[in-house]
């Protein structure tokens, strides 16, 4: 059912799917495209050049590829069947796209910074900050109020604590809390419900205790090589063991 | 004054009471229902089974009644209900419940909830109520009466927030908060939160008798001068025979403890609340019981 707002802004120019719903006094800009079965609520401001993919929802009071800090407007992409909550703002700077995933969902009062790019599948609770240029594998989950700082890494299936402070690039698999955030353990929820076995879980769990010494300290590279070695077989510990030989202590490797 | 035309959307079918002032660019669904003195400012989307009382003030930005943030939630027509004399400033955003979890979100009489305040699928705000800025309630929360949430509180799920505590400000509550309590993270935030004190405006302001006053003030320092060996202590005041609100904090405190993680309501997980079953018509009510085993 095509029902666009007698009282929405659909400037010349604009792309919309034949059965999109624009809720009234959206606003959409003239280099905007909708995918099929997009459902843009009332006061949505849609801006740059933004193509969201089908089936995303956005609600009322969001605003999606507004001008970040260099105050003007870029490319935006967004994947298909997200959800852009109420007062999320996804920012877009004109010299670098910022790219959303599939089905995620980014909860209300979030921000996503211009040149970010984020994985699919992630879960971004109430008023989670990701600043400009980080990237966001898949699967990463936060919580309330956690903050993701500009050109940060954060590995895949990663699991975010309320109130913390990612200030640096951050491992797989992790259980993060604090600020700065500390590595707590393996996230063995997130794992177990997308599907991993147990061994490889358990695998996770030694590699974890090995690198991070318990304490959340920053891991050692001599012995993510080990690992990688010993389990060279293992996509999950090949992956964690690349993260650690690439990153910096405290560094960022996307600013 | 001049005339002009206010531009908003107001469905056919929704009932606005005539004294009702919707502002310029609100947005009210067609299954709403406001009632008579409450103001909506400006840019305000009220939308789903919401039901909005008297009186009530909602300022610009708030969005009630979308779709709750729950994974759970398959698309049925699930209810907001708000009570009357709120005061909601702007962003504060409600979600209606889940099927599975009672159908309703709700918030009393007299509450003021602070700018970007988010109340969220299955909670049950009391009456007056404070939540602070930015106050984070997750789903299932009940937060009782005189209950005060300082700013920037987040809250986790099933958590239940006694009458006339308070938690201080960018706390993060993981756990049952007593009754009359000052609940906060010590040591400038450094420390596990748990209760600081009593909440003595608090004791004051639900107006008790002096004897009941007395009563409960000695029941709090016993439970918690520190807050070890609480089910014996539980025992000791219950052999003395506490009465009223001591009683009450009591109970309270003994349920959170048979709770998960000191969660009482983690129980009422993946099935209506009582709360739910007060609230809710008895149609829907009598559906709810068919389908829970």
């Amino acid at each position: 059912m095509a029902h666009i707002s007698a009282k929405a802004i659909i400037e010349d120019g604009a792309t919309l799917a034949d059965d999109v719903v624009v809720g009234p006094f959206s606003y959409i800009g003239p280099e905007v495209t909708l995918g099929a079965g997009c459902v843009i609520g009332n006061s949505v401001t849609l801006l740059g050049k933004t193509v969201l993919g089908e089936k995303t929802r956005v609600y009322p009071m969001a605003s999606v590829g507004s001008a970040g800090e260099d105050g003007q407007c870029g490319e935006c992409v967004i994947g298909e069947a997200c959800s852009i909550r109420e007062h999320v703002g996804v920012y877009t700077a004109p010299d670098r796209p910022t790219v959303i995933g599939k089905n995620n969902l980014i909860m209300i009062g979030s921000q996503v910074g211009a040149g970010s790019t984020i994985g699919d599948h992630g879960l971004f609770a109430n008023l989670t900050h990701i600043g400009e240029d980080t990237c966001v594998e898949e699967y990463v989950r936060t919580s309330g109020f956690s903050y993701i700082d500009d050109g940060v890494f954060v590995g895949a299936y990663t699991f975010i604590g309320g109130f913390s402070a990612i200030d640096h690039d951050a491992p797989p698999f992790a259980m993060l809390m604090g600020s700065p955030y500390r590595v707590r353990g393996v996230n063995t929820e997130n794992l177990r419900r997308c599907g991993f076995d147990q061994d490889d879980i358990k695998l996770l769990k030694q590699a974890f205790r090995e690198l991070f010494n318990g304490a959340g300290e920053t891991a050692d590279p001599a012995i993510a090589r080990r690992l990688m070695e010993e389990h060279a077989a293992n996509p999950q510990i090949a992956r964690l063991a690349a993260f650690v030989l690439r990153a910096r202590p405290g560094g960022k490797s996307h600013g | 004054m001049a005339e002009c035309t206010i531009i908003r959307e107001i469905a056919p079918s929704a009932k606005v009471a005539p004294t009702a002032r919707i502002g310029p660019y609100c947005v009210i669904g067609p299954e709403v229902t406001i009632g008579p003195n409450t103001v909506l400012t400006r840019r305000v989307s009220v939308t789903g089974n919401t039901t909005i009382g008297s009186g009530n003030i909602i300022e610009e930005g708030c969005v009630i009644g979308a779709d709750p943030q729950d994974l759970k939630y398959a698309g049925g027509p699930t209810r907001v209900r708000i009570g009357h004399r709120n005061r909601l400033a702007q962003r504060v955003t409600v979600h209606p419940g889940t099927e599975v979890n009672g159908w309703i979100t709700s918030i009393g009489n007299d509450n003021i909830l602070q700018r970007g305040a988010h109340v969220a699928h299955d909670c049950y705000v009391d009456d007056h109520t404070f939540l602070g800025r930015n106050v984070l309630l997750a789903g299932h929360i009940r937060v009782q009466t005189g209950a005060v949430l300082g700013h920037m509180v987040g809250l986790h799920h099933f958590v239940t927030i006694g009458r006339y505590a308070r938690v201080g400000a960018m706390t993060p509550v993981r756990r049952d908060v007593p009754p009359y309590t000052v609940f906060h993270s010590p040591h400038g935030g450094g420390g596990q939160p748990g209760v600081q004190g009593i909440h003595e405006q608090g004791i004051l302001a639900a107006k008790l008798a002096p004897d009941e006053q007395r009563e409960l003030r000695r029941a709090l320092r016993d439970l918690f001068e520190d807050e070890a060996a609480l089910q014996t202590k539980i025992e000791q005041l219950d052999n003395l025979g506490v009465e009223g609100e001591a009683a009450y904090l009591c109970r309270f405190v003994q349920q959170s403890l048979k709770g998960v993680y000191g969660r009482h309501r983690e129980i009422y997980r993946g099935k209506a609340p009582p709360e739910a079953l007060r609230l809710l018509p008895p149609e829907l009510k009598a559906k709810i019981r068919r389908a829970s085993p």
